[in-house]
């Protein structure tokens, strides 16, 4: 219930944007720009990469404001786009350029994350070995397994509306998850028990 | 009844309520069949087991802060993208004239008399040829002098005396 309106508020910020409310705007934006750029840091794992990839997003909502139907939930329309940005991104090959620069810079996050901590060195050295382990692993993932996985892990979307956002059948997203899943379990499994 | 043989997930094919399962995504009922199931089956309490492992690695992969001046970054971008082109400048009169109450049917009327006008000009240029009508013009003038002088010896010739006549 609390869903259902959630859906129609953002619906209805969305209706308001087309009628040409900019506050709307700025509302739909302080509530989902951290899981839009969070979605595409993880795609892209760049985070320079991933805000610039954002505001494209966000500016494409803005621009087709008025071609903006309610006929899906705001969120899925939403991650439509972020995907469509991203596998772009990635099909046009920008995304394997960034990848030596990606590296260091993740390091360098991963460093500030793991800093913020009490941690010993020892444990700052298991965390930041393992933190890396998980993201290469989620790199490795073919584009489309990577951004479902992402979809339904961490956006908790549903198998439709990821479906409806990556513009395949349920079936071919329950399909994506169950192999992606595998290859993570194979690669990751060993990990019970170290955290 | 055996738990172990009752709708094994990894058996019928339905691994997807085993993944909802670990992704706290089912309902109690749901939970409490498949805990029933998971406390005989190794192979679907092995699967689980990973699979919570998996999810519980990826929930220590927090995403880093977002910048402070997005918001502004973008709203910039989308200034930029709103402000109309030179072409859109330049046309918006002529587009409100034809989407306005005057309606577009004379405006288009005369829009074609116009265009056909200056097709009609511009087509008409090559056949004019100026240059080369002055220089036929010219060539004929040159043959009417070159005729009037011949005219004018041969007039004169006929007035000088017989040479012989004035040798005597």
């Amino acid at each position: 219930m609390m869903a259902v309106a959630t859906i129609e508020h953002d619906a209805e910020l969305m209706l308001r944007v087309r009628e040409g409310d900019s506050q709307s705007f700025a509302l739909l934006l302080a509530k989902h720009r951290s899981p839009v750029i969070h979605f595409l840091y993880r795609m892209i794992q760049n985070q320079a990469v991933a805000e610039e990839l954002a505001q494209e997003v966000f500016l494409r909502v803005y621009k087709s404001r008025a071609s903006y139907e309610p006929t899906a939930k705001f969120t899925t329309w939403l991650f439509r786009i972020a995907s469509h940005v991203a596998l772009n991104h990635i099909r046009d090959g920008k995304y394997e350029r960034n990848q030596e620069s990606l590296d260091q810079e993740s390091d360098e996050g991963m460093s500030r994350q793991v800093a913020s901590d009490a941690l010993t060195v020892e444990q700052m050295m298991v965390r930041e070995a393992k933190f890396g382990e998980i993201r290469r692993a989620i790199q490795l993932l073919p584009a489309k397994q990577r951004a479902a996985v992402l979809m339904h892990k961490y956006q908790e979307m549903e198998y439709a509306q990821i479906a409806a956002a990556l513009e395949c059948s349920e079936s071919a997203v329950k399909s994506l998850l169950f192999r992606a899943y595998e290859t993570l379990r194979a690669k990751l499994a060993h990990m019970a028990g170290h955290s | 009844m055996n738990p172990k043989n009752v709708n094994c997930p990894m058996q019928s094919g339905n691994a997807e309520i085993l993944l909802s399962y670990c992704a706290r995504s089912l309902e109690p009922e749901q939970v409490a069949q498949i805990e029933l199931h998971l406390s005989a089956c190794a192979e679907c309490r092995a699967w689980a087991t990973e699979q919570k492992t998996v999810w519980a690695a990826m929930d220590a992969w927090e995403a880093e802060p977002v910048s402070a001046d997005f918001d502004a970054a973008l709203f910039a971008r989308i200034a930029a993208a709103e402000k109309p082109s030179a072409w859109e400048r330049w046309s918006a009169p002529w587009r409100e004239i034809l989407r306005g109450g005057m309606g577009w049917r004379p405006v288009l009327s005369a829009g074609v008399v116009a265009l056909t006008l200056v097709i009609a000009l511009s087509i008409e240029n090559p056949f004019r040829r100026e240059p080369v009508g002055q220089t036929v013009k010219l060539e004929a003038q040159e043959i009417e002098q070159a005729e009037r002088a011949l005219e004018d010896l041969e007039m004169l010739r006929q007035l000088e005396p017989p040479e012989e006549e004035t040798s005597l």
